[in-house]
């Protein structure tokens, strides 16, 4: 079959623009982070940060309690992962493998419980957290996090783990394993981009909450960057340059992260698909 | 019951589990000693720009010379701060002492937030002046206590201003207007930096004409924004604002106008003596060419009306340390701190006998002409809730520029305006 | 992150064989009792986080909702019930309605946006070359993974009316009103730049997912088709949409709930302005109830936005229930 030129050539062309369009914001936050204060306010955009400077960077994080901000943030946000991953992981098994009574409720319980807006009952949760002597610690942070993403662990889990086919399963207890031996010893390894591609999610929404923490600590000792960020503009007033240095701080880690795990996520939930 | 029991196992296994992750910033109890104050240290909330550091060196050292007790003080942003007070006003650990806005205060006094002063006033507030204590007063109760004052006026760049062949400052409306007239004219600087909500200066304008923002229904309050006196002051500030290239939407912090200023490309800005700071901040070459004057008013023989704003200091009705922070307050509040604040920023002192340390201040030689004939926003605790985002004055504002007339912007905003006033305290 | 679909895009796994057909013996009985505790044992912890963290909470909002709770009462702790006031207040109001209107509309019609022109995006990557399509995935991937807090703030950036590149290319290609424009000037303008924001930044999540999910689609499927005589456009009407059907469905559902519940988006970009007049539900219900401090009022706003989100996935809730009965 052959196709014209044109037919060749506009699903080429399109997505060059759709990556530029894609890509730009971006591009644009990273390059701005690097230029001098000239370039960045100057009449004619400058394209290409012909000479690099620090110095945004400098401002961004010299910021009284920046590591404060970075190690809070990691420990909460790694803490709410690992704890949603571990307690997800037992439930969907469960929903996906397992007949019993109310799992269809369950299923629809967990469905609803996604579906929470957190912004909205941030005053319930600030009075619960005060009147139990909890704020300005990173406790009822951590666990407010892992609620939030819960229940999309959960759903998403047990997609990955009905994809692994049974038979596996039934091999390995053929072969003498207990189930809770075939489970860590011929699920676990297969679940693990299924892992990897949940904790994701779970790591972003974590990662960037800020309206709870905003109310619940107030000392910066046990803030998050979140707030750094988002204080920058009222700080800084319209300084663009330190402003997007801190976001090109903040979304790095994410950008690594995901850069290198999306592609073992995909590939896991299609080659899970098919294989099975 | 067996609910129950499930789900407390559940919790105690995630805190077991969340210890490890740790994190836990407890406070220190502040239990008070029986040998004074030693080992304690009181919390002070002060607003981002109010006090300079070398005022907090000097007060934390004679602070603890005083009481061996230590002093924190902690900066806040005005953005928000209501929502912040409120919540940390409820908890256990509440700041002990804090800085509130002069128009801010009567809300909180008569939410039973704050602490009663009273035996402070006798002690050390016999000559506060009437006029800056006026806020602190609710109910007939002194909640709280005059700290400082300032009003605006107007900054300028005596380079564009000579660039235009201006010689003098100006000393009526008109002529101000014609000096900028003319600098657009003849350079090509922008004569002047005037967003569309500096509702301050704005408020400022109003008390110039006489207007009162809100007047009495019934029990209630409610807008008075089509009061023609407050159309007047309003297409005053129009006239001005033409001359910017500002954007209508946007308050003087956002960008901040000292930034903008500090650029060199601006004629004049209305704004406070300490914003030159962010000005040189920006741009350090522009300190020499910052200039002052006051806001001329209608007539030569006085000047604009101004917004008199200004801060009280505070003590937390939950503070565990009520006498400690009253310390505090006769230090900070004495003769020679509060003298040294006038100093070093130019602002208003709570006594007129301290007005002395403004001498030889450009800021607050021009500023202090205007401040008699200054005004606040109503001192009631409704107005509180006026205030907050997004501030029906503001939209009142933007809407008059946008090319309503001021009788239509002022029906657009009455609804939200009077709903907030009759807020359910 | 993947979607999860109600059934994996494999089709439905077989979940008739169960458990009790393995290892037969005389452990079975004891095994099988076991067995019936077990999924409960399993989804403990998960019940109780939900019962605990959300659970609560909730119950909490629900009870402030009855309250007649500001700064005072907040202060002083004092709980002051005021029975359906709020409700009544909110409920007989324009302006509730006025919001959830515009909720409702602004959620449509940014689901629609993204899932037509996702969609697109994850046919157009199945059509590409290798080369090309790792290039587009990148960049999706990396519109993706911008953390919201940071992707606004460079929305901000991009969209300001000073040194703003928009406005700069605006002018630039002849449209010179627009050289000073203040995209925060007005509301459609400043829901135009929170629907780019929010589309640029869910389009990756549909597309990449529908790539991944026509990668899986059997080619015997398509061979049959053809042989039935089916051309290009039959074989994705008979073969491509019911296959990925579910995954559709279940996406949609996933949109719909992050696009309404799209507070900090409209939040930082604007606070809700002008004139309140971009406030969503979610906003709305922060500006009544944190930043007015009128929080029992806020609550109020809260339960009913709740039921709203409820009412626009009710049809979504409705085949899942369905679905899993099918199951059973």
């Amino acid at each position: 079959m052959k196709r014209s030129l044109f037919g060749r050539l506009w699903p080429n062309v399109t997505a060059v623009v759709l990556f530029i369009g894609f890509v730009f914001p971006v591009y644009w936050m990273f390059s701005t982070a690097f230029k001098p204060t000239g370039d960045i306010i100057s009449e004619d955009p400058v394209w290409f940060p012909t000479d690099i400077t620090f110095e945004h960077f400098k401002r961004a994080t010299g910021v009284d309690h920046f590591w404060t901000y970075v190690s809070n943030s990691l420990i909460v946000t790694l803490c709410a992962v690992g704890l949603a991953l571990l307690v997800a992981l037992a439930g969907s098994f469960a929903l996906a493998r397992m007949r019993f009574k109310g799992r269809r409720g369950f299923v629809i319980g967990f469905m609803l419980a996604q579906m929470a807006p957190w912004e909205v009952m941030i005053i319930a949760m600030y009075m619960i957290v005060r009147d139990a002597s909890m704020l300005n610690s990173l406790v009822p942070l951590t666990v407010f996090y892992m609620m939030m993403i819960l229940p999309f662990t959960i759903l998403t889990l047990r997609g990955f783990v009905a994809a692994v086919p049974r038979e596996l399963e039934e091999a390995a207890m053929v072969d003498g394993c207990s189930r809770a031996q075939a489970f860590r010893k011929v699920i676990l390894p297969l679940l693990a981009p299924g892992l990897m591609s949940t904790s994701l999610f779970g790591f972003i929404t974590a990662w960037n909450e800020f309206p709870l923490v905003l109310v619940l600590n107030k000392e910066a000792e046990a803030q998050t960057l979140p707030l750094w960020l988002s204080s920058f503009q009222t700080a800084f007033g319209n300084d663009w340059g330190a402003t997007m240095a801190a976001s090109s701080l903040f979304a790095i880690p994410i950008l690594i992260l995901f850069v290198f795990l999306q592609r073992r996520a995909v590939s896991g939930l299609t080659a899970g698909a098919v294989k099975g | 019951m067996k609910r129950k029991l499930i789900s407390a196992i559940g919790v105690a296994g995630m805190m077991i589990s969340l210890a490890a992750c740790g994190g836990d910033n407890g406070d220190g109890g502040d239990k008070a000693g029986a040998d004074g104050y030693a080992g304690q240290t009181l919390t002070v909330w002060v607003m981002d720009g109010s006090s300079p550091d070398q005022w907090q060196k000097d007060v934390q050292a004679a602070f603890e010379k005083k009481t061996k007790a230590k002093v924190k003080f902690e900066i806040q942003q005005w953005n928000g701060i209501q929502q912040k007070l409120t919540t940390a006003l409820s908890e256990e650990n509440p700041p002990d002492v804090f800085e509130i806005g002069n128009t801010q205060t009567p809300a909180y006094a008569k939410t039973g937030g704050l602490a009663d002063l009273a035996d402070l006033k006798t002690e050390i507030g016999a000559d506060w002046a009437a006029s800056l204590n006026e806020s602190s007063i609710y109910d007939g109760k002194q909640y709280a206590a005059p700290w400082y004052f300032a009003n605006r006026v107007v900054l300028y760049n005596k380079k564009v201003w000579a660039e235009a062949g201006i010689k003098d400052t100006p000393k009526t409306r008109d002529e101000f207007y014609a000096d900028l007239k003319q600098i657009g004219e003849k350079t090509d600087a922008e004569p002047i930096y005037l967003p569309g909500q500096n509702w301050y200066h704005f408020v400022g304008l109003t008390i110039g004409e006489g207007a009162e923002l809100v007047k009495k229904d019934g029990d209630k309050y409610v807008s008075n924004l089509d009061d023609p006196k407050i159309a007047a002051a309003m297409e005053t500030y129009k006239k001005f604002q033409a001359l910017s290239k500002a954007p209508k939407d946007k308050d003087e912090a956002t960008p901040q106008q000292g930034e903008v200023f500090g650029k060199g490309n601006v004629g004049a800005f209305i704004g406070m003596g300490w914003e030159a700071g962010i000005a040189i901040k920006a741009n350090p070459k522009i300190e020499k060419e910052i200039g002052y004057f006051t806001i001329p008013g209608a007539t030569a023989d006085k000047p604009e009306g101004v917004f008199l704003g200004g801060s009280n200091l505070a003590v937390a009705a939950g503070s565990q340390k009520q006498e400690l922070a009253k310390e505090f307050l006769k230090i900070a509040l004495s003769d020679q701190y509060e003298g040294e604040l006038a100093k070093l920023n130019g602002v208003i002192p709570n006594k007129e006998s301290l007005q002395t340390n403004l001498k030889g201040n450009a800021v607050a030689e021009a500023a202090a002409p205007a401040a008699a004939g200054g005004g606040t926003t109503p001192l009631i605790p409704e107005w509180a809730a006026v205030e907050n985002a997004p501030n029906p004055i503001k939209t009142y504002m933007t809407a008059v520029l946008n090319g309503k007339s001021p009788a239509e912007a002022a029906k657009q905003v009455e609804d939200e305006f009077n709903k907030r006033l009759a807020q359910q305290q | 992150m993947t979607v999860q679909t109600e059934r994996p895009p494999s089709g439905p796994v077989d979940v008739t064989k169960r458990d009790e057909s393995g290892p037969a013996g005389p452990r079975r009985r004891a095994a099988s009792r076991a067995g019936t505790l077990t999924p409960y044992l399993l989804l403990l912890p998960a019940c109780a986080a939900t019962v605990l963290l959300l659970g609560w909470p909730l119950l909490k909002d629900v009870l402030l909702s009855f309250q007649n709770l500001n700064m005072a009462q907040l202060i002083q702790h004092v709980t002051e019930w005021n029975g359906i006031d709020n409700y009544k207040e909110v409920l007989t109001g324009e302006d509730f309605w006025r919001v959830t209107l515009r909720s409702i509309l602004f959620t449509a019609v940014n689901v629609v946006l993204i899932m037509v022109l996702g969609a697109l995006v994850g046919l157009l990557l199945a059509r590409l070359g290798r080369r090309m399509r790792v290039m587009l995935l990148v960049g999706l991937v990396l519109a993706w993974a911008m953390p919201v807090v940071a992707a606004t703030t460079v929305y901000q950036w991009l969209f300001a009316q000073r040194f703003g590149v928009v406005n700069w290319v605006l002018d630039k290609l002849g449209w010179h009103s627009m050289a000073d424009y203040s995209w925060t000037s007005s509301q459609m303008s400043t829901f135009f730049v929170v629907t780019v924001l929010i589309v640029w930044m869910s389009i990756p999540f549909v597309a990449i997912n529908l790539y991944a999910a026509t990668t899986t689609i059997p080619s015997e499927l398509y061979e049959a088709a053809s042989l039935d005589g089916a051309g290009a456009w039959k074989s994705f009407t008979t073969v491509t949409m019911p296959f990925l059907r579910p995954f559709l469905y279940a996406t949609t559902f996933l949109e719909i709930i992050w696009v309404f519940k799209a507070f900090v988006q409209v939040f930082t970009i604007n606070g809700g302005g002008p004139d309140r007049l971009t406030e969503i539900l979610p906003v709305y219900a922060y500006i009544e109830g944190v930043g007015n401090q009128h929080y029992g009022m806020g609550a109020a706003i809260a339960v009913l936005t709740i039921l709203i989100l409820l009412g626009l996935t009710a049809y979504y809730l409705r085949i899942v229930l369905k679905q899993e009965e099918d199951e059973l």
